[in-house]
């Protein structure tokens, strides 16, 4: 089965820095993989290459087969993957609703003319799909909240909402974890498995090992910029070279 | 030929007056990030405070300009007060330079800006202001060929002069010197012990009195000092700081020039009255293709 | 499914009823009472000024791009209206679409360099040519007569019938600027407008979850500039007469005035901000106060500023606003080709 992202040979440079060298990996269809690596590894780094925020160095990056490093970031949206951020980026002056169907308008579109001529059509898609995605994370009951009054555990759930609302076939979530306590992180954990059962492809980067270790099915260890490992979880945490990266700091 | 040369001697001085406005924007840009937009305004202020202070005492020209500067001072100090100090809660660098305050000053700048214009129409009127003929820096003075008047001189000398003593406060005085570190990192400086609050108060005095005293000298050289004549020289300035890359004192100095030589040659070649135009253009081009100021890359900090 | 149906979205209905009803029977009513045709000029100024406001509120407020020189897009829509009807003798009815026209075109042609500009940057830019068109009514005067002016001749004439009785003309001013103003809200209580507010919130962000961001600024540029233009053939055809000064940036910093005091994001605060900064001196010119007309509205912008981040009804804090706005401006991106102020 060919692979759905497929990272080859990617290097990022910033002026004599390489945040990324030569990284190659790969995620299958239905796939969830867990990104790990002690800090300033280039995790988020890898994260905007793929999404299209950063532009390459050299190599390559293909998403269902089609290459797409050189892409804007929405068009990289429109091919089906969403994504969140490390420090929250909600719309903190917009409704939960309209927070979730920015996402939703990015995969459906808006037009001027479908806008004034109120055609039912595209408004009802994103409506439904806005709908859909609240009900994933249970944020329905709070559509009307401004988004800025959500706890912060929720906003969390509201991006990864706005996320699903892109209606995606590959998830990227930036340490989703990041900042939630022990029973708020066990929730995500079974949350982000039941996305993965109904069928998405998940790229998960995170700095608790004990969630990865716990959810994913492969994990990729980045450090200095260079993949060190790429195996299941119990390989992963058995090699040395992981173990020496992490300098015993991590778990 | 002689035409040129005298247009460029004009050239020059406007330069040197958008030169010592567009200090006072750079350097408060260097220390907070932001644009005042009540600079021109200050501007305005010197002509007026210069005019006043004529009329009360007909001092000698060095003098009046001393009195100008310490107005142009006061006005800073009351304007860092009244538009920048009310939206800074914190003054560690996140939130001076790249948090709240950009545009919530830049509007209430711009509304003071408004409420000081029409305050000094209210009072003085709309109309022109007579300077005293005698002021009036316009004595011909023949140089060869080339017909320039004194004021020219005049203005290029003394704007040369407050350069000088500009470059000098900020590498050999106290104040000069906690500037240039609040510009380069507020929260290092104030590690160190530098008044952060203090320090961007002083930056208004420097930049605002530099920016007083271009208003009187421009003043007395056309004589005509009206409340909204401090708008022209503030874009210009303005530009000249977008054009030399933002914080950089020489490079807007340098840009300043250019823009003021470029608007006097201008007129060989289209009407005077599209020499505002000038500006305009290089500020539109300056944005859209060299949006790191014409002189690139480095980004050399006050 | 339309905007009705989308969450929390039953008061602006009533809202609407209520302007309408103000607008087409109780102003009228109160006007005709009064008997002046002074007051019939602050009405049609008011509610142009209501359009302007609306439109800017829609590239300001929605769509969080700061626009300093919305004054000259006003400018191009009165001049080219003025023009095709001394010149070419067009009605109203004809002169205010192309007015429209041209003045989107011209928004649109500043809006594609300037729209990958960022925050103060575009800021800026809009300033700069918004003087420039300025300068260029000012001193084209083969074509605008420079500060003289151009004087329209029976101004308001819809085809064969003269509307320039002041109670006809008030009606003429009043359905467009009802027309276009609910144009403006269709499009800002939308779907459409959601991506917008995105844009406002965070751009990168929005072009992450597929928001075409360079496409919808342009597109809410233009169209802002359109209604802009129709304000402008609105103000040439009702005043008869126009000249530069009505253009200048002090008229861009007015409407920005409106839609801050009424709050960014907020289509009935732009319209309360018109009425206000445009109602309220002419209050005060009845007391002999019309001089302190600019200064009032300096002293409201500054205490909405400070006392008043949200305006009057706004959704979005100015402040923070400008905290987003700016929190990315100058952030030195050495991952970004175009490097420090592009994105």
């Amino acid at each position: 089965m060919t692979a759905l992202l497929s990272i080859e040979g990617v290097t990022r440079r910033f002026g004599g820095l390489t945040a990324i060298d030569d990284v190659t990996a790969s995620l299958r269809h239905h796939e969830l993989v867990g990104l790990i690596g002690p800090n300033g590894a280039g995790k988020t780094t890898l994260f905007n290459l793929i999404s299209g925020f950063t532009p390459l160095s050299a190599g390559a990056i293909y998403f269902k087969g089609r290459r797409i490093d050189r892409l804007k970031p929405f068009d990289i949206a429109h091919l089906g993957v969403g994504r969140t951020f490390q420090n929250l980026r909600i719309f903190p002056n917009m409704s939960v609703f309209d927070n979730v169907s920015v996402g939703a308008i990015g995969a459906q579109g808006v037009g001027v003319v479908s806008t004034l001529l109120r055609r039912r059509g595209p408004a009802e898609a994103i409506s439904e799909q806005t709908w859909a995605a609240l009900r994933a994370v249970g944020l329905e009951a709070q559509a009307t909240e401004l988004a800025a009054n959500l706890s912060y555990g929720r906003r969390k759930y509201l991006e990864i909402a706005r996320a699903l609302a892109l209606d995606p076939e590959l998830l990227i979530l930036d340490e989703p974890a990041a900042g939630l306590n022990d029973t708020e992180t066990q929730g995500l954990a079974d949350f982000i498995r039941r996305l993965h059962k109904g069928g998405l492809s998940i790229l998960l980067v995170e700095h608790d090992m004990k969630l990865v270790m716990s959810i994913c099915q492969r994990v990729v260890v980045l450090a200095s910029g260079r993949k060190i490992a790429d195996a299941p979880p119990a390989v992963v945490k058995a090699d040395p070279a992981v173990l020496e990266a992490y300098l015993g700091v991590e778990t | 030929m002689d035409y040129y040369l005298q247009q460029l001697v004009i050239g020059l001085s406007l330069g040197m007056v958008y030169a010592l406005v567009a200090i006072g924007f750079t350097l408060i840009f260097g220390v907070l990030n932001v644009v005042n937009f009540a600079h021109g305004e200050v501007y305005t202020i010197g002509a007026y405070a210069g005019l006043f202070v004529v009329a009360a005492w007909a001092p000698p020209l060095a003098a009046l300009l001393l009195a100008v500067l310490a107005v142009g001072a006061l006005t800073g100090v009351g304007l860092e007060r009244l538009a920048f100090r009310p939206f800074r809660r914190f003054t560690d660098e996140a939130s001076l330079k790249s948090r709240a305050m950009r545009e919530a000053t830049l509007m209430s700048s711009l509304a003071l800006s408004i409420i000081a214009r029409e305050a000094i129409e209210l009072i003085y009127g709309s109309q022109f202001q007579t300077v005293p003929l005698k002021l009036l820096l316009n004595e011909p003075i023949r140089l060869g060929p080339v017909t320039i008047v004194n004021g020219d001189v005049i203005i290029f000398v003394t704007a040369l002069a407050m350069l000088l003593a500009l470059q000098f406060v900020l590498t050999r005085t106290r104040v000069g010197l906690s500037i240039r570190a609040v510009s380069n990192n507020a929260l290092g400086a104030r590690y160190v012990g530098v008044d952060v609050d203090r320090t961007i108060a002083w930056t208004f005095v420097v930049g605002s009195a530099m920016g007083a005293v271009a208003g009187i000298l421009v003043g007395l050289y056309y004589g005509a000092i009206f409340p909204s004549m401090g708008f022209n020289p503030g874009v210009k300035a303005f530009v000249a700081m977008v054009m030399g890359g933002l914080s950089s004192i020489p490079g807007a100095v340098i840009c300043a020039l250019i823009i003021g030589v470029a608007e006097a040659l201008s007129t060989i070649f289209v009407a005077s009255v599209w020499q505002e135009l000038v500006a305009y253009a290089f500020l539109i081009v300056t944005l859209i293709f060299f949006p790191r100021g014409i002189f690139g890359g480095a980004r050399e900090r006050v | 499914m339309s905007a009705s149906e989308r969450p929390g979205k039953g008061l602006s209905r009533l809202l609407t009823l209520a302007i309408l009803i103000a607008v087409f029977a109780l102003a009228p009513a109160a006007l005709y009472l009064a008997g002046r045709s002074y007051l019939y000029q602050v009405a049609n100024l008011i509610m142009i000024f209501a359009l302007l406001s609306a439109s800017m509120h829609l590239v300001t407020g929605v769509a969080g791009l700061l626009q300093l020189g919305h004054a000259a897009f006003y400018g191009v829509g009165a001049y080219t209206a003025a023009l095709l009807a001394t010149r070419f003798g067009l009605p109203f009815p004809a002169t205010m679409p192309l007015a429209g026209l041209a003045a989107a075109l011209v928004a649109f042609l500043v809006a594609l360099p300037t729209m990958r500009l960022v925050s103060i940057y575009f800021a800026v830019a809009t300033l700069g040519i918004g003087q420039m068109l300025y300068l260029i009514m000012l001193n084209w005067v083969d074509v605008t007569k420079g500060p003289n002016g151009i004087l329209l001749f029976n101004a308001l004439r819809i085809f064969n019938f003269d509307a320039s009785k002041p109670a006809i003309a008030y009606y003429v001013v009043a359905v467009v600027t009802v027309v276009s103003i609910l144009v403006i809200h269709r499009l800002s209580h939308s779907y459409y407008g959601n991506a917008l507010r995105a844009l406002r919130e965070d751009d990168q962000c929005a072009e992450a979850m597929g928001v075409e961001t360079v496409r919808l600024k342009i597109q809410s540029f233009t169209i802002s500039g359109f209604f802009a233009g129709v304000a402008g053939a609105l103000w040439a055809h009702t005043a008869g007469y126009v000249s530069p000064a009505d253009f200048s940036f002090t008229v861009s910093i007015l409407i920005l005035s409106m839609v801050v005091l009424g709050g960014l994001g907020s289509l009935p605060g732009a319209i309360v901000g018109a009425v206000i900064l445009i109602g309220l001196p002419e209050l005060l010119r009845e007391f002999k106060a019309g001089d302190y007309r600019n200064l009032i509205i300096g002293l409201v912008l500054f205490s909405v500023i400070l006392f008043l981040p949200r305006g009057l009804i706004g959704e979005a804090s100015a402040l923070d606003l400008m905290r987003r706005q700016f929190a990315g401006a100058w952030r030195r991106a050495p991952d970004r080709r175009g490097g420090m102020g592009w994105r």
